[in-house]
């Protein structure tokens, strides 16, 4: 069964790029693959991830390892269960610092507490020394971020940083993450299934449906003109994002018709074909090649030429 | 909080019981070898405050056996001479730990009179004496003994779990041939393997080593359970996207999320292999005379007039019964807690 299929994107330093699609769309194997992370079972059959010339995925696992976390790192999901229950928050990050780099436990420490210091400009040095079950989620959210800022990476890939927070929580790490976006002009990959938090973060969006990129764009462009029908569906389907920066227009959300499609059954022809409004005669019969109506979008559907 | 009072009673008597055994010098009265050979089997002697005449007494002292003429092992208290029971009194000098020589010892009688609080054996040994001894056997097998197993569980259990594939085929094969190995029958061929003769701390550590060994396969797949859902946990995998390796993984976030486990299985080991021992013993395959264990001292009631006639001669399975139930009551507190924290 293939979660990825023909995913192909570049990113420049410095640009965010979002990542969105449905559950099972395969956003977050995209994530894990780009680390060689997959849970056993999975693997990477064909492609290249390339750091600065590097295809990471040809690396030996020892080499890997010194890349995860030092020139590549992620933002985990589920803050609640992705640190160490019976370790320091502080530890936690010194120990990334302490893999990477030969400094003696001091310095260790005080970089990891000027890594906190990012996240939490006020009561470092109380939550550094907390453990993760006397943080709340939010807190323990901004320690996962801390983490993967510790050893100044070239690329962070956040998969849904806001997945299990409030909504109020949710737009304070939305918050960070901009701001450390603009202080240390970072490298991001924001993984979510709400097209609204990429609003004012992303410089162009990706939108993934059964394991396929069929949209890419500027955010800006992606939000106010999709191309693609399920874009569109997936705009309709929450409230609007307001990519122009307006106070988001008041209107009846919809729901796209249908499930998303079983990875191990796909139609022969396009995908998105069963649950499309604007389906047609070829849309059953082949799947569409990458069009790209433009210099800085592509697309993946027969209305543009397919 | 009374789970926590529960916890730290059942701790300090299993450190008072461990700690008599490990001082047994200064608490028994005797020597282990030291023989009466005047009083075999002597009854356990009465520790009095109100002597026969009805006057009562400031200090504890005993009636001392004297033999009954024309009858081999009957025994008269002697109340013509009551003997006071001191504490504190130098005797014979003995060593604690092979470190410190010492001559005080906890109590004994005035002027040479003689005390068995639990009667003596054939040879007229003091059979509180020897308890006490013999529990440095039994303990010491059943704490090494389970450090052995729990040592080659984790490892190899840790293993299995954390690799997975192949290996963990070949490793839980192995455990489950090891289960289905009839223990007793193994030990028994072992010992007749080797040479009639062998000195009794080789066979002590002999038989250590092989019920040690044998026990790993429980541990192991217990642990490898815990080690399989450890290592799949967020933070786990969390870390090795930041770069941890496989050695790192296990020793600072896999390893410590068994340690609960560990203790629990620890617990409940720990006096199965006391058993085991005693079995063994019993039979005549632990430690040989005249180191006494608690096995091989219960080992002459296979004699039918031991049996019969001699009721003191039980007194050391008596001993194993506060600690055996210590350390299941140990167990079952420490399954709770670790039920708490890891489920």
């Amino acid at each position: 069964m293939h979660a990825l299929e023909d995913v192909s994107f570049a990113m420049r330093p410095g640009e965010v790029v979002g990542v969105v699609g449905e559950s099972g769309s395969g956003k977050s194997t995209l994530a894990l693959s780009l680390l060689r992370l997959l849970p056993p079972g999975g693997q990477v059959v064909r492609g290249a991830v390339e750091l600065d010339a590097r295809d990471l995925l040809a690396l030996e696992e020892r080499e890997l390892e010194r890349i995860r976390g030092a020139e590549v790192s992620l933002i985990w999901q589920e803050p609640g269960i992705a640190l160490n229950p019976v370790m320091r928050v502080r530890d936690q990050v010194g120990e990334i610092i302490r893999a990477h780099h030969s400094w003696n436990q001091q310095r260790c420490t005080d970089e990891a507490n000027a890594t906190l210091a990012l996240v939490f400009p006020s009561d470092t040095a109380r939550i550094g020394a907390a453990y993760p079950h006397q943080l709340s989620g939010g807190q323990r959210q901004r320690v996962l971020i801390a983490q993967a800022l510790s050893c100044h990476p070239k690329l962070i890939v956040a998969d849904e940083p806001t997945a299990s927070l409030d909504a109020v929580i949710q737009a304070e790490i939305l918050e960070l993450l901009r701001d450390l976006k603009q202080r240390l002009n970072l490298s991001l990959i924001v993984i979510t299934h709400n097209p609204g938090i990429l609003v004012g973060l992303a410089d162009r969006v990706l939108v993934m449906y059964a394991g396929r990129v069929v949209e890419e764009g500027p955010a800006a462009r992606v939000y106010s003109a999709s191309l693609h029908p399920y874009t569109r569906g997936l705009l309709r389907a929450v409230p609007h994002p307001a990519a122009e920066g307006g106070a988001g227009q008041r209107a009846r959300l919809q729901a796209i018709e249908g499930n998303p499609p079983d990875l191990g059954r796909l139609p022969a022809g396009c995908a998105f074909e069963p649950r499309c409004p604007d389906r047609m005669a070829a849309c059953a019969e082949r799947e569409p090649a990458e069009v790209s109506p433009d210099a800085v979008s592509k697309v993946r559907c027969f209305k543009y030429g397919g | 909080m009374r789970q926590r009072t529960k916890l730290v009673l059942v701790v300090a008597v299993l450190l008072s019981i461990h700690a008599v055994v490990l001082l047994a010098g200064f608490f028994a009265p005797y020597d282990v070898e030291a023989q009466h050979r005047d009083l075999p089997f002597a009854p356990p002697m009465r520790v009095r405050f109100v002597d026969s005449n009805g006057n009562p007494h400031l200090r504890p002292f005993v009636y001392p056996w004297s033999a009954r003429e024309g009858g081999f092992g009957e025994y008269a208290e002697d109340r013509n001479h009551p003997a006071e029971l001191r504490f504190l009194v130098q005797g014979k000098p003995y060593t604690i730990v092979g470190l410190f020589t010492l001559r005080v010892r906890l109590f004994g009688a005035e002027n040479g009179a003689r005390v068995f609080l639990m009667g003596t054996d054939g040879f007229g040994r003091d059979l509180f004496s020897r308890v006490i001894y013999g529990g440095q056997i039994s303990l010491l097998a059943g704490l090494l003994a389970t450090a052995i197993s729990l040592l080659l569980g984790l490892v190899l259990g840790g293993i299995a779990g954390y690799y997975g594939s192949w290996v963990d085929d070949v490793l839980m094969r192995g455990t489950e041939l090891f289960l289905a190995l009839p223990w007793l029958y193994l030990l028994l061929a072992i010992r007749a393997f080797l040479p009639l003769q062998v000195n009794p701390s080789q066979a002590f550590l002999l038989l250590i080593v092989v019920i040690g060994a044998i026990g790993w396969a429980r541990p192991a797949r217990l642990l490898r359970g815990v080690v399989l859902s450890a290592r799949e946990r967020d933070f786990v995998r969390a870390a090795r996207g930041f770069g941890a390796s496989d050695f790192y993984l296990l020793r600072r976030h896999v390893l410590p999320q068994t340690f609960g486990v560990l203790l629990t299985q620890a617990a409940i080991l720990v006096p199965q292999y006391i058993l085991a021992e005693v079995t063994l013993s019993f039979l005549g395959l632990g430690v040989g005379e005249p180191v006494p264990s608690w096995g091989s001292m219960l080992g002459s009631l296979q004699q039918y007039h031991v049996l019969s006639s001699y009721w003191w001669m039980f007194l050391p399975g008596l001993a194993l019964v506060p600690y055996l139930l210590g350390y299941s009551a140990l167990a079952a507190i420490l399954h709770e807690r670790v039920k708490d924290v890891f489920l």
